[in-house]
């Protein structure tokens, strides 16, 4: 028997009150704090109700405790973005509280107003005016409290750093936590609509932003010092009285079939519980990890397994996969004939036989994944017509939902308590790993904590699509352009059907196909002739879904690719070409500002094959609108023509997310989508057999190592000002990237890179 | 091209750096192997997989193991004696993880591939996703929890902090711990070094610029 530990001993319980949730769970909350553990008492101390809070009620969003710290209530989570450090600045902006007295709860349904998804950039840029909103109300009501205190009115009265004071008298002073006097916020705020789209407290009067002293200030993020320090629990982390360790044993084939299962020598495992088998779905349940590890790989679940038949869980020999060389020839077919417009302009068609000068380019992009450090894991506790869930997910809300619609249970009798999880970068393995928990538990009567293997990761977390696109551009005898066409054929990036509700037989229990529609790409060109087209699918061989910037960071790749291509043919500087060209003024912005940045001289790209092979230099540019956030990156690179490698040694970026919450977490953002997005450009692919991934760990699917990383990444913010919103931050810097290489492995050696990633064998291959 | 001035140093560095790494892993990662692994074992196995003690990871399947009950097994953690319950052939990252609660090391890929499960033993760096509890016998092992503490942090920890050098944060202790390990035996390295060091942890969210800045920032610190 080992020692299990309890994170949360107490928290157990199948029907908690949010009260006693809130209290038991203390030691989890707190750690994001400077504070010890205490009892959030302003809390409901009645509602036995798993429910979400009503969006009305100011306590749905804040708590000021006795010893005048306070809880800010999120639905969004923190994924690794800096997102819960920059909520918090907004927060204590508003109420004008100390933003290091400030706790951030994020995600627990039971806890939290559903906001929708942290993902697409869009946490800071909705939740944002949400929580300013909420917390702005939460102002006006501690001074009306002040204002029967004092017997005055609220005029005559200040509030900083979470006392308020009568103005003119500086002995009548009292704290946010003396006034609410430990009991809830209870006062109607007012919410309409919901998610992405709510509004809160339409009376409250925010700050004008030009007055700001917290939000625009480079505050250390709340997280690090815990995750730095081995005190930061990750979903990983979670250990629950009586739990059980799960392991999942996939099919050896995509859409294989259980044959046999043989459970002999299984048993014998030491802390061996059961074998789970429903349909097509495996997996085993053991006291400790070790023998759930033991007793899946005896079943099959092993890296690189050499058939259906390896293990001792048979499989049907299922082999339904398109071949890897044809996956492009296979989403061309797939599309069905639908043509989404993105930019219909003149006739494209008719002007290219008035070209003087005609280009085309088929540009190709593999499947590509998440790839989280940390394997997906999740706990379940399923009894009866109940459930918890402890999980890293993005979606709270809805894989509440989702897990009630899976185990059919009514909604109120489910809560899920989120715990932040390894990095995600989009919809990857951790919502799949909560639906694996919740049957293993459900079968078992016990809370199973399952975590997923390497090769569970690699193989089955939903991936980033492969994409074809096929570019064609005219130019006239002056070297203008006439006509623009592109058209993308883009799988589903939002399958969001489960992958454990396919394999026990009820593929439609949760879920929908999705589309690979629009938007994929903001199309921003002033081209006279254009036209501009999305041909969407449905699912394409593999599961896929949203991958950081889905889709747009592969049509970025092409569009600006190809304008390159163009501006190379018409003999002119990549920069101008494009100037001349765009109107819109904060894309012209991001683009001279990262030019000066960089130290930009006007030349056309060398584009000179070298043949004396030595090391080449060359730059390139590319730009991006993505979310209504304009970035422009360049970069230096030198081309090994001997190997192969490319070289990137300096990145200047230029970036317009409107008022910056907060610069270094900003900066910090920044910096990993272009060490992700170089990785995706240079390395990254998925590889299959007819069967299944093959690409089931990091030799297979390498990412970039140190030796890779740029010299130096210089960051120039555009637009920083009060009379800009806050846009989202966390995916566009990531799209210019792979163009831009492209782009500067053209100049430096002529050679123009239309498929990613750019590995030494393909560069070599393009050379000759 | 007399824009070109580091391109030949560059190409003789990538070349003798590929060399250097291969080196590395069997110097550090495996040599950590090897010395707690029984001298004429070539391979070691885990969840069916072989890994080759001369650096190759092998997928083929092993042959079905004898089954060890468990036993009560006397750890060296972080300063202090813990008798764990784990069967001997388990590895040593979930005895420190289930057994004794720690949360430094992190269970990344099993495979000794990306880093997140390092720990010190007698002050090596070493992967305890590969390294049987049985193995470790009387060595000194130091997890993250080990370095500092909250109240008196690592002058790693607080180059980390200082340097904001997290988002999701989940790799972070292979990469403090291996700086550790690389710090005490070159307290002065150079940039270049410190990313050969770290070469074969990795990171996902794209963290490597501060990570490098941390580490640079530490050695600083422990230069005066």
């Amino acid at each position: 028997m080992i020692t299990l530990y309890n994170t949360m001993s107490s928290a157990v319980d199948l029907a908690p009150s949010r009260r006693r949730f809130l209290q038991a769970s203390g030691g989890l909350v707190i750690t994001f704090s400077l504070f010890g553990p205490k009892p959030v008492l302003a809390r409901d101390a009645a509602q036995t109700s798993l429910a979400p809070p009503p969006a009305g009620k100011l306590y749905a969003w804040l708590a000021v405790h006795p010893d005048n710290t306070a809880t800010l209530f999120t639905g969004k989570v923190e994924t690794g973005t800096g997102v819960q450090t920059a909520l918090a600045q907004i927060a204590a902006e508003e109420l004008d509280f100390p933003f290091d007295r400030l706790d951030v709860v994020m995600g627990t349904t039971s806890a939290t107003v559903d906001q929708g998804p942290s993902y697409g950039s869009m946490t800071v840029r909705y939740a944002g005016p949400q929580i300013r909103s909420a917390a702005a109300a939460g102002r006006e009501a501690l001074l009306n409290l002040a204002a029967e205190h004092f017997k005055v009115s609220p005029n005559e009265l200040v509030a900083k750093d979470g006392t308020i004071s009568v103005v003119g008298i500086p002995d009548r002073t009292v704290t946010y936590g003396k006034l609410v006097d430990g009991k809830r916020l209870d006062m109607e705020i007012g919410a309409s609509g919901k998610r992405f789209a709510m509004k809160v407290a339409p009376n409250a009067h925010a700050k004008d932003p030009s007055t700001y002293t917290i939000i625009g200030k480079p505050l250390p993020r709340k997280d690090i010092p815990g995750k730095i320090l081995a005190t930061f629990p990750y979903v990983q982390d979670v250990r629950i009285d009586g739990m059980l360790h799960g392991r999942v044993v996939r099919p050896y084939g995509v859409e294989a079939t259980l044959q046999s299962v043989d459970e002999n020598g299984v048993k014998n495992i030491p802390g061996f519980v059961q074998v789970v088998r429903r349909g097509n779905f495996l997996g085993v349940v053991a006291e400790t990890e070790w023998a759930a590890i033991q007793a899946a790989a005896k079943l099959g679940s092993t890296l690189n397994p050499s058939g259906p038949d390896a293990g001792q869980a048979k499989w049907s020999n299922w082999t339904g996969l398109p071949k890897m060389d044809e996956i492009w020839e296979t989403v061309r077919k797939t599309a069905a004939g639908r043509n989404i417009s993105v930019a219909s302009q003149g006739s494209a068609a008719l002007a290219f036989g008035y070209a003087s000068r005609t280009l085309k380019a088929t540009y190709k992009t593999p499947f590509q994944m998440h790839g989280s450090i940390g394997p997906s894991c999740a706990i379940a506790q399923v009894k009866g017509d109940r459930a918890t869930f402890w999980s890293g997910t993005q979606m709270p809300h809805e894989t509440r939902r989702d897990m009630a619609q899976l185990l059919g249970i009514p909604l109120d009798n489910v809560e899920l308590r989120w715990v932040e999880a390894s990095g995600g970068y989009g919809r990857n393995g951790l919502d799949h790993v909560v639906a694996d928990a919740a049957i293993l538990s459900q079968a078992v009567g016990r809370p199973v904590r399952v975590q997923w293997m390497r090769w569970d990761e690699h193989g089955w977390e939903p991936k980033g699509p492969p994409i074809v696109q096929d570019l064609q551009g005219a130019l006239d005898e002056n070297g203008r352009v006439i006509a623009w066409q592109h058209h993308m054929w883009i799988p589903t990036i939002d399958d969001t059907h489960l992958i454990a509700a396919a394999l026990i037989g009820r593929p439609d229990a949760t879920g929908d196909t999705g589309t690979g529609k629009v938007p994929v790409i903001t199309y921003a060109y002033t081209f006279e002739n254009a036209d501009v087209a999305v041909h969407d699918e449905g699912r394409v061989a593999l599961l896929t879904a949203w991958l950081r910037s889905p889709a747009q960071f592969e049509t970025t790749f092409a569009m600006e690719s190809f304008i390159d291509e163009l501006a190379a043919a018409a003999g002119q500087d990549p920069l101008a070409f494009r100037l001349a060209y765009l109107k819109d003024p904060r894309a012209v912005a991001v683009l001279k500002a990262a030019a000066e940045a960089y130290g930009w001289h006007t030349r056309p790209a060398r584009a000179k094959a070298d043949h004396s092979g030595k090391p080449a230099h060359g730059r390139g540019l590319a730009w991006v609108n993505r979310d209504d956030v304009r970035v422009a990156t360049i970069a230096d690179v030198t081309v090994d023509p001997s190997s192969g490698r490319i070289k990137v040694s300096r990145v200047v970026v230029a970036h317009d997310c409107g008022l910056v919450v907060n610069p270094d977490g900003l900066k910090n953002q920044i910096e990993g989508n272009v060490i992700q997005s170089l990785s995706r450009t240079l390395h990254e692919e998925v590889t299959f057999d007819t069967a299944h991934v093959t690409s089931q760990d990091w030799q297979g699917y390498p990412i970039l190592r140190f030796e890779d990383i740029p010299d130096s990444i210089d960051i120039v913010l555009v637009n920083n000002r009060p009379e800009y919103p806050s846009y989202g931050a966390g995916e566009p810097s990531t799209n210019p990237t792979a163009a831009v290489i492209s782009n500067a492995v053209f100049d430096a050696i002529g050679v123009r890179l239309r498929q990613t990633p750019f590995r030494p064998k393909r560069v070599k291959a393009a050379m000759t | 091209m007399k824009d070109a001035p580091d391109d030949w140093t560059h190409a003789k560095f990538t070349k003798r750096w590929q060399l250097e790494r291969r080196k590395r892993l069997q110097r550090g990662l495996l040599d950590g192997l090897r010395q707690i692994i029984a001298p004429r074992q070539r391979s070691i196995a885990f969840y069916g997989v072989n890994i080759n003690i001369s650096g190759v990871i092998r997928g083929d399947p092993m042959p079905a193991q004898e089954l060890v009950m468990s036993q009560k097994i006397n750890l060296n953690v972080n300063g202090a004696g813990h008798a764990v319950e784990v069967e001997p052939d388990s590895m040593l990252l979930y005895a420190l993880r289930n057994n004794l609660g720690l949360r430094g090391p992190k269970f990344g890929c099993g495979l000794a591939q990306c880093g997140a499960c390092t720990v010190l033993m007698d002050g090596n760096a070493i992967r305890s996703c590969v390294t049987p509890v049985s193995a470790v016998g009387n060595a000194k092992v130091v997890t993250l929890e080990g370095l500092g503490t909250p109240e008196q942090p690592h002058p790693l920890q607080r180059a980390f902090i200082a340097e904001q050098a997290a988002q999701c944060g989940y790799c972070i202790n292979g990469m403090i711990m291996a700086a550790k390990a690389f710090l005490d035996q070159n307290p002065h390295p150079s940039r270049d070094e410190i990313k050969q060091a770290l070469n074969d942890n990795l990171c996902r969210c794209g963290t490597h610029m501060r990570i490098v800045r941390a580490v640079q920032r530490a050695a600083g610190s422990t230069q005066q």
